[in-house]
């Protein structure tokens, strides 16, 4: 499964160099100039992971995009890209949920090592997801027949309390008896 | 991690069933392996054999608790398997109001509703969002909701109602959420009016229930599954005494009492089964 990943950073160069660094990689990835065409992109399509520039012209920083992309979905993982000078607000990004930061310039056997992880996880999370899902089908489908079985075998034993009063009734003869036994055997 | 020894396996499952009623056999090896490895080094003991006695020596009982939590699964969800939460709403609760409302105005309407195995307080709050969703105004009504588990962790976290965003997104709807929770420090806190409505306390469903009182509704939903059949019978009969004549029972979509308990009739209700008394 090939993650797709949404860059967003106003530098131009950086741009294109995340670009083709990840698409070289294999990612499938889409950039914007800033956080207000990345919170544009999100509206329109999922991404895996959300690599951002901590601070971007307009009104949509990295920490907006952050919550946005969370808001979305939370299990969109965002990576943070800040100057060394703001390891600070690198970290409160990760207070937000953000699940890493890169210091600038990016080291790009750094960044795809964090990406490698992330997708383990994401595969770890699939998988218990798909047990679960699994499990409520087999559960919801063990649910209803033992319902059945359940209203089945009550029913059941509400014949054989009937046809042992009626085998106990000294009032009637064998014959008549037997005769109302198998009527409600028969019902 | 510590392996475990055949006569180790025999020692420990039997003690386990002494302080919970869990019953493990011996295909639980690797489980037990894997739960209470941790537990014997974090007491100093280096093999299970140690363990065990130490546990029973411990008049705290803190390693016993320790034991409990590490075995038991407290895997549970908002409004699990939803069709009992909509039977309560639509057929029980309406039925039982009916049944209960004094004929003087003056009088409240009692409600009395039991989880009895509520683990960390998603059930029991489930059915606290339905009372309220349907009766707006509670104040005509004398409710009293009890959640009881054996685990006192469970218990710790039922009472404080606080939940991470995993167990709180599985089964509840965001309107829901909205409504009856509050976001604070990156939880989610059951509000207050929901909390004052129900009460927690520890209980073992293997010793006898003494002083819980009778009830209307019994809600006892995927724990029964990890008792022996024999213990199932038990618990099962000791419900049937808290439960009110004309009281409804409620146990997992994956449980049945043919066999265990004959004193209860089971009831269908459109994709949903409860239980009466005879
Ligand atoms: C899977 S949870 C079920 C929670 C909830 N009733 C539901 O259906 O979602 C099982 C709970 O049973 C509790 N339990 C296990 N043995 C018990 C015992 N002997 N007495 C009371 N509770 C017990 C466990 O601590 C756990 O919280």
């Amino acid at each position: 499964m090939t993650m797709s990943i949404l860059v967003a950073d106003d530098d131009p160069v950086i741009r294109r160099l995340f670009e083709k660094r990840l698409q070289d990689a294999g990612y499938t990835v889409k950039v914007a100039v800033d956080g207000i065409e990345a919170a544009g992109y999100l509206d329109r399509s999922h991404f895996d992971v959300i690599i951002t520039d901590l601070v971007m012209p307009g009104d949509i920083g990295g920490i907006e995009l952050l919550q946005i992309a969370k808001e979305r979905d939370v299990l969109t993982e965002v990576i943070v890209i800040t100057a060394h000078s703001s390891i600070d607000t690198a970290v409160a990004a990760m207070k937000k949920g953000a699940s890493d930061y890169l210091e600038k310039p990016v080291n790009f056997d750094e960044l795809f090592f964090r990406l490698d992880k992330i997708a383990q996880l994401r595969s770890l999370v699939r998988n218990a997801d798909d047990l679960r899902n699994a499990m409520d089908v087999t559960e919801s489908s063990a649910a209803q027949t033992i319902q059945d079985l359940e209203i089945a075998a009550a029913g059941f034993q509400l014949k054989l309390d009937r046809i042992d009063d009626i085998l106990r009734k000294s009032s009637l003869s064998d014959y008549e008896r037997i005769d109302k036994a198998l009527q409600v055997i028969n019902e | 991690m510590i392996k475990i020894t055949p006569e180790e396996l025999k020692t420990i499952t039997k003690y386990i069933h002494d302080i919970c009623g869990i019953h493990l056999d011996a295909s639980k090896k690797y489980l037990l392996e894997t739960r209470l490895s941790a537990i014997a080094e974090e007491n100093g003991c280096g093999n299970y054999q140690e363990l065990y006695l130490k546990a029973k020596r411990d008049a705290r009982k803190t390693i016993e608790k320790q034991i409990i939590d590490a075995i038991s699964t407290n895997e549970t969800l908002f409004f699990r398997d939803t069709g009992p939460f909509e039977l309560l709403q639509h057929k029980i609760l309406p039925e039982l109001i009916d049944a209960r409302t004094p004929r003087s105005a003056l009088m409240k309407t009692p409600i009395r509703i039991w989880s009895a195995a509520s683990s960390t307080g998603q059930e029991i709050y489930s059915i606290s969002i339905v009372l309220k969703e349907l009766l707006g105004d509670t104040s005509k009504y004398s409710i009293k909701l009890l959640g009881t588990d054996i685990s006192e962790s469970a218990v710790t976290q039922a009472s404080t109602g606080k939940y991470n965003k995993f167990e709180i997104e599985r089964g509840l709807a965001r309107d829901k959420l909205t409504k009856y929770f509050t976001m604070t420090g990156g939880f989610w806190k059951i509000k207050d009016e929901i909390r004052a409505m129900v009460n927690f306390r520890k209980l073992n469903l293997m010793l006898p229930f003494s002083g819980l009182g009778k009830f209307d509704i019994v809600f006892c939903r995927n724990v029964a599954i990890y008792f022996t059949l024999e213990d199932r019978k038990k618990l099962f009969n000791k419900i049937a005494d808290t439960l009110e004549p004309d009281g409804y029972l409620i146990i997992g979509s994956t449980e049945s009492l043919t066999g265990i308990c004959p004193r209860f009739v089971p009831k269908r209700h459109l994709r949903s089964i409860f239980y009466q008394l005879k």
